[in-house]
């Protein structure tokens, strides 16, 4: 038990806490709170696992990012403000649910554990550092790097055009409405 | 000299596209139709003229289609050729001529003509080719235009079924004509004519190749069993049924085998099948001729006869002879089967009918008619000074110095068929000519056509007005079921007049007296039949009568003759009416070859259907049942997706979890 | 000096949590939370392993870098997709049962997706060059077929 086996047993503790919350957490904005708490202490556990690009990168994005693209589709789903109980399913379905996530955990321990059990790391001298990682990105994985940047920008269009789907379903009242007035500015 | 050539090919080709632009201005498309004829006529006459060598070959320029198969598309230019584009050429102009006056209401005459052009360019190709492709080329054009033209008055159902039927009969002969000429083509390594008749071996492909001709020739010039589709071609105009009788479509078959004559002088087996069909054709063409009621199936089944008549010739001359005994019956026959076709069409304007009851004595009146008809008849019969004695008996000599069964066979049926072709031109002259006057009532001697004779005698002395009213008095009692649609009824009716178009055409607008220059064509074509065998003499063996055979056929015809001259009671009654009706009735409708048609071509249709079905049914069964699985199995997929969303990730994520749980315990 | 089991541990628990979030929850954002956690316990995983010495290509932090922007990109489009979820269903009830029928042979289907849709709320020809390029993003949803909007079109 090394110092930095105890640092990181203290930001895993806080990490699977705060994701335990956020998803057992009544209230719908919490969860998205929550959410951020756990990725941000994963982002401290990558801190102690010799990784800080990766950490940086983590706060960056998810952090940064996807936990407010959360919140902003709580907002315009017009998401309770409060305990609300309606967020989750039937209770035999949160049964069954709960009995496969403990599958699932027992099936990843019992198969990670034992690989991993007599391993350790002497982060003191990291075998990926940062140049290294940069070497590796812009070498090794130039091609995959640059597919990513084309995925991006098609989950862009893809997502904008998505979103300006219009249904005649949804309101037709509202709907000659915006006509209307798209026929007034023409 | 191969300018001229090249001309009498492309100038009715070129007349009939601009006859075709042009065809809805009357006078222009005339002035075309009948120029251009003219113009080719004098080029046809400069060639059969001119030609100092033997033979002049020019090539429209080689078709490069390698594998071993030379192309080169020559033009022989002969004196056979030209002899016989000179003939066809006059006898279109003629025809051109006439049809001016004769579609002179047609609303459609423009399109007629441009035809009749294309159709002398399909033939003059056919005769100045030098190259089996060449010909196949003028022998298609002449089969797709034989059913525009047929088929000209579109709106009777009675013609479109004509038009058809010709087509069809004519195209599934063509199978044979165009495996004949490959085998040919194949054998020689080559399409060019000289080629094809200087190459050895091969006689596998020879009698192949021979023996599909004949096919093709036996289909075009209505041998039988493709015999029927030529009387109903007489649904057409009668212009168009001159231009396919006399010079052009139904003579091409002999020009064909004439120009391959050296081949078949070697083949005996080709030349016995030949002999045989021709034989058959010839004698079975004129006994059905001696009992038909239309004077325009008459002269169509007379046309059957006499092309059996030049065929024979060349089935049955000897090798060393050559072709010239044919050939030279095919230029006398062009001349006076036009002559006839024109008098009758003539004959038909006047008398509003081209049967035979409606038109009993209607030629006594007039002159040059009555003249012209006798003049044909009288050739066609075989009277001596005329071209039909001169050519038919060059035949029957040919065919005496001929060795081997078929030139028996084949001088047997020529000599009968000489007394019945006298007995049929003798009927026929009796009862056009014949006062009704002096005709009486024959009562219910027999059949429905003696039937059809009681109201003639009224109605062909009174004005044309009258003679509706024979037609619907004969109809009932020949026509058919009428539940029967029409499309499929032969469209043979006893007494029946046979180019309806026209009767109506002159029951709408009344006689229109005949314009000078058709009654012209006329008499210069009377005057060409007197004089032909003039032309005849430059053709090697055209013209070779022996005395023995001059002798026994001038006794046939005197006898044959003097014999329907006392039966008919001198053409005071019908001698056709004489045979009992049932028998003359299915005569006259050809003894069910139509129906034989209609039955063959059901029974490939049956089989076209048949595997259609199979394939259908059967075969593409799999593949489409698979296309029913699947698409089966997407529908249950799709069912069980909409599901609650919920529900199924549960489902989801459950089954990955059993799969891993599955996974993890194989793996220890 | 680290032992990597207790990381091992940590991405069992989250895998674990996050299949439980995705299971509990009936709000569509929030299922998307578990989906979240799913994929950071798969980072984890890929750190650690990373980590070992001997570890080639230093895949490790890549592929984790790589997963994070295909996470980033991902939960674009599924918000997107909630977003128009709510406006055509006016909620996103993951327990509801949905009219999402999608039958191509029922073309009168009051559900069909393909026939409600309007592709872009703009009808006219003002923004002709913006169409191509939303055209080809419908074509690769496989969610509005040319027809639905030119339909639409010729209605407006």
């Amino acid at each position: 038990m090394t110092t930095r086996d105890i640092v990181f047993v203290a930001v895993g503790v806080v990490t699977a806490l705060s994701a335990l919350l956020s998803v057992t957490t009544k209230h719908v904005v919490h969860a998205a709170l929550w959410l951020l708490v756990s990725l941000g202490s994963l982002a401290g556990a990558y801190l102690v696992l010799g990784q800080e690009l990766v950490g940086l990168v983590q706060l960056l994005v998810y952090v940064g990012a996807i936990v407010v693209l959360v919140l902003f589709a709580l907002m315009l789903t017009r998401a309770p403000i409060g305990p609300h109980a309606e967020i989750d399913t039937p209770w035999w379905q949160r049964a069954a649910g709960a009995v496969l996530g403990a599958a699932t955990t027992a099936l990843l321990a019992s198969l990670l554990l034992p690989l991993l059990s007599g391993a350790t790391v002497d982060l003191d001298a990291p075998a990926a550092t940062t140049p290294r990682i940069a070497q590796a990105v812009f070498g090794t994985w130039v091609w995959p790097f640059e597919l990513l940047s084309v995925l991006l920008l098609v989950a862009l269009v893809g997502a904008f055009a998505v979103s300006r789907l219009v249904l005649h379903r949804e309101d037709p009242a509202a709907d000659g409405a915006v006509r209307r007035a798209e026929g007034v500015r023409r | 000299m191969s300018w001229i050539v090249r001309m009498i090919v492309v100038l009715p080709a070129l007349a009939g596209l601009l006859g075709l632009v042009m065809h809805r201005r009357r006078l222009v498309a005339a002035a075309v139709a009948v120029s251009v004829s003219a113009y080719v006529m004098v080029l046809g006459l400069i060639q059969w003229v001119a030609p100092a060598r033997a033979a002049d070959i020019d090539s429209l320029g080689s078709l490069p289609l390698g594998g071993g198969l030379a192309v080169p598309l020559h033009l022989l230019s002969d004196r056979v050729s030209g002899l016989v584009s000179f003939v066809v050429a006059l006898v279109v102009l003629a025809i051109q001529v006439f049809t001016v006056w004769y579609l002179r209401d047609d609303p459609r005459y423009g399109r007629f003509a441009a035809t009749v052009s294309l159709f002398a360019a399909g033939m003059l190709l056919l005769v100045q080719a030098g190259d089996l492709v060449l010909m196949l080329v003028g022998w298609e054009i002449m089969g797709w235009c034989s059913w525009l033209l047929i088929g000209h008055d579109s709106e009777r159902p009675a013609a479109r079924r004509a038009a058809y039927k010709a087509f069809l009969v004519t195209r599934v002969a063509d199978i044979g004509m165009v495996v004949g000429l490959v085998a040919l083509a194949v054998r020689a390594g080559s399409t060019d004519l000289m080629a094809v008749l200087t190459a050895s071996g091969h006689d596998t492909a020879l009698t192949v190749g021979l023996v599909g001709v004949l096919v093709g020739v036996a289909g075009k010039s209505g041998l039988v069993p493709f015999h029927d589709w030529l009387p109903d071609a007489m649904e057409g105009p009668t212009p168009a049924s001159a231009l396919i009788h006399a010079a052009t479509m139904v003579a091409a078959g002999t020009y064909l085998v004439a120009r391959l004559f050296t081949l078949y002088a070697e083949h005996d087996g080709a030349r016995l099948l030949l002999a045989v069909l021709a034989a058959l054709t010839m004698v079975y063409a004129a006994v059905l001729a001696l009992v038909q009621t239309d004077i325009k199936r008459m002269l169509a089944y007379s046309t059957l006869s006499q092309i059996a008549i030049m065929l024979s010739a060349l089935a049955a001359a000897p090798a060393e002879l050559g072709p010239g005994a044919g050939l030279s019956h095919l230029l006398g026959h062009a001349f006076f089967k036009a002559l006839l076709f024109l008098a009758a069409g003539w004959l038909s304007v006047l008398g509003g009918a081209t049967a035979l009851a409606a038109l009993r004595g209607r030629l006594r009146p007039t002159g040059a008619l009555r003249w012209a008809t006798g003049i044909g008849l009288a050739s066609l019969a075989g009277v001596p000074p005329l071209v039909g004695f001169f050519s038919k008996d060059t035949v029957i000599d040919a065919a005496l110095e001929g060795t081997g069964a078929g030139s028996v066979v084949v001088t047997i049926a020529l000599l009968l068929t000489v007394a019945l072709t006298a007995a049929y031109c003798t009927r026929a002259w009796l009862l056009l000519d014949t006062p009704l006057a002096v005709v009486p009532p024959t009562g219910t001697a027999a059949g429905p056509a003696a039937g059809a004779a009681d109201p003639a005698p009224g109605s062909a002395a009174a004005s044309p007005a009258v003679s509706p009213a024979a037609s619907p008095a004969v109809s009932p009692v020949a026509q058919p079921d009428p539940v029967v649609p029409a499309e499929q009824v032969a469209v043979v009716t006893v007494a029946d007049s046979a180019d309806d178009a026209e009767v109506e055409r002159v029951h709408a607008h009344g006689h229109a007296p005949i314009t000078l220059s058709a009654a012209l064509v006329v008499s210069v074509l009377a005057v060409l039949t007197v004089v032909a065998t003039l032309f005849l003499a430059s053709l090697r063996g055209g013209v070779h009568v022996g005395v023995l055979t001059a002798l026994v056929s001038l006794l046939l015809v005197a006898g044959a003759a003097a014999a329907v001259w006392v039966a008919g009671d001198r053409g005071r009654s019908d001698v056709a009416d004489r045979v009992p009706g049932p028998l003359r009735d299915r005569a006259v409708r050809g003894f069910g070859a139509d129906t034989a048609y209609v039955g063959i071509g059901r029974a490939v249709t049956a089989l076209a259907r048949l595997v259609v079905t199979l394939d259908r049914d059967v075969v593409d069964a799999y593949p489409r049942a698979t296309a029913v699985v699947a698409r089966a199995a997407g529908r249950v997929g799709e069912r069980s997706h909409r599901a609650v969303p919920s529900l199924s990730l549960l489902g989801l994520l459950g089954g990955v979890v059993v799969i891993a749980i599955l996974g993890v315990t194989a793996w220890r | 000096m680290i032992h990597l089991a207790l990381p091992g541990a940590l991405v069992a628990l989250l895998a674990g949590i996050g299949v439980y979030g995705v299971l509990a929850r009936r709000n569509a954002v929030l299922v998307l939370i578990g989906v979240e956690l799913i994929l950071n316990a798969a980072n984890l995983l890929l750190v650690t392993a990373g980590s070992r010495p001997g570890a080639p290509f230093s895949a490790g932090p890549v592929l984790t870098l790589f997963v994070i922007t295909i996470a980033a990109a991902e939960i674009t489009v599924a918000l997107a997709i909630i977003l128009v979820l709510f406006r055509r269903a006016g909620h996103i009830d993951l327990t509801a049962v949905p009219d999402l029928t999608d039958d191509p042979d029922d073309p009168d289907d009051p559900g069909d997706l393909d026939d409600e849709v309007e592709s872009w709320g703009t009808p006219d020809g003002a923004d002709d060059g913006t169409d191509d390029g939303t055209d080809e993003a419908d074509d690769a949803d496989g969610t509005a077929a040319p027809t639905a909007a030119r339909s639409g079109e010729g209605a407006a």
